[in-house]
């Protein structure tokens, strides 16, 4: 857009923003002619032989639909059954090829390969691949797209993606290749077929990436309610006191003062507007990860991911030709729509949009869910935390399966619990835990996996409910691998050398119920930020706050034994076997990054003798290296995961009558409290 | 708005399950149209309700006297449909934004008989279905009968069926409408598109601009985020009562009803019931019926014959596959009958499917996966076709759901609701003010014969102190949003709880940072079924479980005090401030039915003692007052119509809370007792 129109549409804004604060409605009536009422006004009429009137179709004509051959594609123009092959999908999903650059490899190849190297989806045999991908980057040598790549086959099966803007001129035609490129517009994308992306910077985060900013759930009352793109790249706000406005939205008018923020800074306002022009679409990723919401002024472009994301749930698309009726729905909108509006865009941020990964795997996912069909992602999962990404759909595609959604489908987990009992290197059988938890009414199952070197004892102990061993676990990550044995969502997780008493089994486990997103845990570890080392330390020592909850004791979902498995990167869970201590931060900061919330600590008896120091593990597996790998596990995990994720929490939950003045015999938990 | 946001998530009345005959089923669909149109973009942020307002005097009139509009031969056609048409290029938007409210009104043309130069009829005058469809409009808010200030223009000539209409004389009727104007915001609707032999999947009366809702759309011919699908109407599903079936497994797992079938499908068909037997039930048209039988309500399997669509309810997949149309009827008959559709037809716009998520209802597989649609639908676990059986498309959603623990920063604003108690209130406030994380003081004053005491004899405080006087002595007061109130988090607090230590208050801060949407507060109460009175009761002390706190002191998400002011459901708030108590009550049972989540009862705190108040407390331990409140807990159930309070059976103490450790390292060591 040139700027005298940029300015006109500035202009108009304003102009009409004052119309509003004028509550010019009332002369909009006025001149507008109204028709002269001869009498009451008319509906549609009814009939009186309205009995008599005939079907709109005979009877049976809808059955006899006469059958003929199904009809073609027609035209140039491709869907996703004429254009993809999906045969060459069959098993494990989508298998992904990267073409490796001609030349120097460019920043952007590099990113894309670095995203999608270590991930499920990658391949490095094209013949196995059922997607290959062309990354279109600017050659810096040639300034020209990549030559035909040698499986092109007319595009069939591939996927054509530029990340950035302005990509090279191309020397071939894209056919049947799916087309991902940033903001298409609507006339052009092939719905169901191309993938709209979102405009990344070139500065863009690989992975983890910047947090959403929002620091709260509701607008603060002195922040500005509008903010408007500028052309230059930054935000001009319009402010005006949202404090005034009582919670319906009828504002006493404070016209303060405007402002404009220069540079790539992030708006601070209830709503963004912006002008819908194409350079502008970075705008719409910063408003996204400024908690603001986007207010889209033209239909045209078709908006990232689109066709999984539900976006009228976090943005809102109009017409600039209408900015009085804009601007009056934006200042009326009920409190409960800006503040769904505005988490949602946070959530979609954080989930699909932070990162160039995140990015790259969305559009791998939504690929994948149309290979998938009928197993695919119910649009739920893909529209409310924590995202597709983190919801595997090849673990379920029931939401009640998952831990998430229980509160949003007023579903309850189900059943009763298994018990885990990792057996290491003393190789003694853990008679009076298993006694413990065989004794708790909830529990459903006992499993021992044996990993050390003696073999297990011929007979075990005779239990109320079904106890089973299984051999051969070498790998302390073996414990998170999500076995077929496990029947219940809950599972309790246990060390041999772990003590606790059935009651603080039965109490835990009644916690868990009302938190199954989250661990709880007995003993319990905390993260911190060390000055001196410039990194994170960790240490068990009690205290007032708590990050982690050891896994030689706690209560979680089986989907955590899914993602632990099949979603974290390779290297992390390899880093984690080299330090079994290891393994707890890693089941904690994944737990966390799909949360965002602490885990949940239950009162312990034995606190004090057994918290195991994070530095020297003890009774588990063989013992490892002295310090240094182990300290600086959780930093290695921190870069893995691009940020830290932890959370801390400063509650216990205890028992509503814990250690209360009043007669044992009515506390059902009691002997939670003996010496 | 909300009522748009509140449609696409509350499923059940989206579905076409013409419970209540015709009518509903016109009115929602007419509904969902304008959502679909909603969804695209344009028109997302207006208002919108379906309710009826029905304040027209309504003509009563005979179809047969309706005017005959004679179309001369040379009379001009409009362009074909343009396939390139979106929002932003072929619709007037300048239409829709004349109405106050910003409310999108839609014009209904007048009916009138189209005959050609000979006299001719163009086609029947107006179908039943057509005709209810108008009539649906015609009673809804959006109804307007000034052509002046529509939006969208409705024309009554009927294209739901193109076999029954003759293709360009309509397109000449469509034409000579008073704002045609190359179909600008013109919306048809039409359900059995395309003719034989090529039966095109769009309506093929030359329409230029208009809108269309139609059946059976193909990727080819929709233009996404300008038209509508919409399912092809059974008259057969509104016409029978079929009885509510729950979900569950039913006799047969896999039901193909359709008669009309190409020869390759039904091969395939036969095929799969060779494969995998009884399991499998494949019905055809029945042959041999005798005299008088509609052939449209059976169906045969070899010699069985099956009543339909009853028939549909003993199975639990229900094949929908396309014929020479890629609409079908049959999918409202499935629907109906409460069977998982699967629908294999390739390139077909599902019904609605910009606002619905077919995905949570269906399995849509593609036509050459179709011999291996039994192991397709065998690996869907049993707890999802559960649901897709109840046709759950949306669910309850908390208004605070994105997971964020709030800055400590910002602390939290108290407000003391106080009539009279003026050296209690002071005291109040004294102690309050020394919570580290208290950022504001807002006093309540609720009498209205008093003026609240002169500003210097107020206690001095170092965060800011202001009083709010009220009209009416009414207990809601202290749930009012006020503006005042800048923070996030509001501590409720009576005049008289003095017995609240500072670490406890800091604590329970703390908590609600970690459980910003629940209410957190310190005494716990509960509710019980009391089987023997067939109602609920209320109980106070000593129990194991808590399902309330009492809002003497509790902290809370500023939000809900605009949910309790402006959107508390039925009579509560009134019933409230007649019978001056259980506003704590109505609170309780607010959150709990928005968030679906428990309260958090922090540290041990049974009850709030204190040493001026004992009358009322041995008022509260009363018997008539357990009467009272629990005669509460029964209205608000009622009104809620659920009972939505859940029961933990947990509390929040420090971390350290009574652990062998040297107190003055614990945050929180002076915790208070019961």
């Amino acid at each position: 857009m040139q700027s005298w129109r940029r300015k006109a549409l500035l202009l108009a804004l304003s102009a009409s923003w004052l119309l509003v604060l004028l509550g010019a409605f009332p002369l909009l009536r006025l001149a507008v002619p109204t028709r002269p009422r001869a009498g009451a006004s008319q509906g549609w009429p009814r009939w009186l032989d309205a009995e008599l009137l005939q079907s709109f179709s005979q009877p049976g004509e809808l059955l006899e639909d006469a059958p003929e051959l199904p009809q073609g594609p027609r035209g140039g123009s491709c869907d996703w059954g004429a254009c993809f092959d999906a045969s060459k999908c069959r098993g494990g999903g989508l298998k992904v090829f990267v073409y490796s650059a001609a030349g120097p490899v460019s920043e952007t190849h590099r990113r894309i390969l670095a995203s999608i190297e270590g991930s499920r989806y990658h391949t490095s045999n094209a013949a196995e691949a059922c997607l290959l991908l062309l990354p279109l980057t600017r050659d810096s040598s040639a300034g020209e797209c990549s030559p035909v790549p040698p499986q092109w086959n007319g595009g069939r099966n591939h996927l054509v993606l530029s990340l950035h803007p302005a990509p090279c001129p191309r020397t071939f035609q894209l056919g049947q290749a799916i087309v991902a490129e940033a903001s298409p517009t609507v006339d052009t994308f092939r719905h169901g077929f191309d993938v709209a992306l979102p405009l990344l910077p070139e500065a863009h985060a690989l992975r983890g990436g910047a947090p959403g900013q929002l620091r709260q759930h509701s607008p603060h009352p002195r922040v500005a309610l509008l903010a408007l793109a500028e052309e230059r790249g930054g935000w001009h706000t319009a402010g005006t006191n949202f404090s005034a406005c009582p919670w319906d939205g009828h504002c006493e008018q404070d016209h303060g003062p405007e402002q404009t923020h220069p540079g790539a800074t992030l708006p601070n306002a209830t709503f963004c507007l912006i002008p819908g022009h194409r350079p502008d679409a970075s705008h719409f990723l910063q408003a996204l990860q400024a908690g603001c919401i986007p207010v889209l002024l033209s239909p045209r472009w078709e908006l990232p991911f689109s066709e999984v994301i539900d976006w009228t749930k976090a943005a809102i698309v109009t017409d600039k030709r209408l900015p009085l009726q804009v601007l009056a729905a934006l200042q009326q909108m009920p409190l409960t729509r800006v503040l769904a509006l505005r988490q949602q865009t946070q959530f979609l941020w954080d989930a699909y949009f932070s990162s160039v990964e995140k990015v790259i795997h969305t559009t791998l996912e939504i690929i994948q869910d149309r290979i998938f069909g009928a197993s695919a992602h119910p649009s739920l999962l893909w529209n409310s935390p924590p995202g597709a990404l983190l919801a595997l759909s090849t673990f379920s595609t029931s939401p009640s399966d998952f831990p998430f959604y229980h509160v949003q489908q007023g579903s309850r987990p189900v059943g009763r619990f298994s018990a885990l009992i990792w057996v290491g290197a003393p190789g003694k059988p853990p008679l009076k835990l298993i006694q413990a938890v065989a004794g708790s009414q909830h529990c459903a199952q006992i499993l021992v996996l044996w990993s050390s070197e003696k073999p297990p004892p011929p007979r075990w102990p005779e239990t109320a409910v079904p106890l089973t061993v299984s051999e051969g676990h070498r790998k302390v990550s073996d414990r998170f691998f999500p076995y077929n044995a496990i029947s219940t969502d809950a599972i309790l997780s246990l060390d041999a050398h772990s003590s606790l008493s059935t009651s603080e089994v039965d109490f835990a486990f009644v916690v868990w119920q009302s938190f199954p997103e989250r661990m709880v845990g007995f003993l319990t570890w905390s993260h911190f930020w060390d000055e001196a080392l410039g990194g994170w330390g960790y240490t068990a020592e009690r205290a007032n706050e708590f990050s982690m909850v050891l896994t030689s004791a706690a209560f979680y979902h089986r989907y955590y034994h899914t993602l632990f498995t099949h979603s974290l990167p390779e290297a992390l869970r390899a880093l984690a076997d080299e330090a079994p201590t290891c393994v707890d931060v890693l089941m904690n900061f994944l737990v966390a990054a799909v949360t965002k919330l602490p885990p949940i600590k239950v009162p312990y008896r034995k606190q004090h003798q057994e918290a195991r120091p994070p530095l020297a593990p003890e009774g588990r597996g063989p013992r490892p290296e002295p310090q240094p790998p182990v300290r600086n596990c959780i930093n290695q995990m921190a870069a893995g995961f691009g940020h830290m994720p932890l959370v801390s929490s400063r509650l216990r939950l205890d028992p509503v009558l814990f250690k209360d003045s009043v007669s044992v015999l009515r506390k059902k938990y009691r002997s939670l409290e003996k010496p | 708005m909300c009522a748009a946001v509140k449609y696409s998530l509350r499923g059940p009345a989206l579905i076409p399950r013409m419970k209540t005959r015709h009518r509903i089923y016109y009115v929602t669909l007419f509904s969902i149209v304008l959502l679909g149109l909603i969804a695209t973009g344009v028109f997302q942020f207006w208002p919108h309700s379906i309710e009826s307002s029905n304040d027209w005097s309504v003509e009563k009139r005979s179809i047969r006297d309706v005017p005959v509009v004679r179309l001369p031969a040379d009379s001009p056609i409009p362009e074909r449909g343009d396939l390139s048409c979106r929002m932003h290029t072929c619709f007037d938007v300048y239409r829709c934004g004349f109405n106050p409210k910003n409310k999108i009104k839609v014009y209904i043309y007048s009916l009138k008989k189209y005959v050609d130069d000979s006299g001719v009829p163009v086609s029947n005058t107006i179908s039943r279905e057509y005709n209810e469809l108008l009539t649906a409009i015609s009673d809804s808010d959006y109804y307007t009968d000034d052509i002046n200030r529509a939006c969208l223009f409705v024309p009554s000539i009927d294209v739901l069926n193109q076999n029954a209409l003759r293709i360009k004389e309509t397109a000449q009727a469509l034409a000579q409408l008073s704002r045609w104007d190359r179909g600008t915001n013109h919306l048809l609707f039409n359900m059995l598109p395309g003719g034989p032999p090529d039966y095109n999947t769009a309506l093929d009366v030359p329409r230029d601009r208009a809108l269309l809702a139609g059946g059976g759309f193909s990727t080819w011919t929709y233009r996404q985020g300008y038209d509508v699908s919409i399912p092809v109407y059974s008259p057969l599903s509104a016409e029978v009562d079929l009885p509510e079936r729950g979900p569950g497994p039913r006799q047969y797992f896999l039901l193909s009803s359709q008669t009309a079938l190409h020869p390759e499908y039904r091969e395939e068909l036969d095929a799969l019931q060779a494969r995998h037997g009884p399991s499998v039930l494949v019905l055809e048209k029945c042959t041999n019926l005798s005299e008088g039988v509609p052939a449209v309500r059976k169906r045969c399997h070899r010699h069985q014959v099956f009543d339909y669509p009853q028939v549909l309810q003993e199975a639990t997949f229900c094949m929908v596959l396309r014929g020479a149309r890629l609409g079908q009827a049959v999918l409202s008959d499935v629907l109906r009958a409460g069977c998982v559709p699967v629908v294999i037809a390739d390139s077909y716009i599902l019904p609605f499917s910009e606002v619905l998520d077919w995905k949570r209802a269906s399995v849509v597989v593609p036509e050459e996966k179709m011999s291996d649609v039994y192991s397709i639908l065998q690996s869907i676990p049993q707890r999802q076709i559960e649901e897709m059986q109840r046709q759950k498309w949306g669910s309850v959603s908390n208004p605070l759901f994105l997971p964020l623990i709030p800055p400590q920063s910002q602390g939290f604003t108290a407000i003391v609701l106080t009539y009279d108690r003026v050296e209690s209130l002071f005291r109040v406030i004294t102690e309050v003010s020394k919570v580290p994380s208290l950022a504001k003081l807002l006093v309540v004053w609720n009498n209205q014969n008093k003026n609240p005491p002169e500003d210097s004899l107020w206690p001095k405080i170092r965060v800011p102190l202001k009083v709010v006087r009220t009209a009416e002595n009414k207990l809601s007061n202290r749930f009012f949003p006020y503006d005042e109130i800048e923070t996030e988090a509001v501590l409720a607090i009576d005049d008289d709880i003095i017995m609240l230590t500072s670490d406890e208050l800091q604590f329970g801060y703390e908590v609600w940072r970690e459980f910003p949407d629940r209410l957190v507060g310190y005494p716990g109460r509960l509710h019980l079924w009391d089987h023997e009175m067939n109602k609920w009761k209320y109980e106070s002390e000593w129990t194991n479980e808590v399902s309330m706190v009492l809002t003497g002191a509790a902290f809370y998400h500023k939000y809900f005090n605009y949910l309790y002011t402006y959107k508390m459901p039925g009579d509560i708030k009134s019933w409230v401030d007649a019978h001056m108590n259980c506003e704590d009550i109505a609170m309780n049972f607010l959150v709990a039915n928005v968030t679906g989540k428990a309260v958090i009862k922090v540290t041990p705190r049974k009850k709030f003692k204190c040493p001026e108040c004992t009358a009322i407390d041995g008022l509260s331990l009363d018997q008539t007052h357990m009467v009272e409140r629990s005669e509460c807990i029964n209205k608000f159930a009622s009104v809620f119509g659920t009972m939505p309070l859940k029961v933990v059976e947990h509390r929040a103490d420090p971390v350290l809370y009574k652990d062998d450790f040297p107190e003055k390292l614990k945050s929180f060591p002076n915790i208070g007792s019961l």
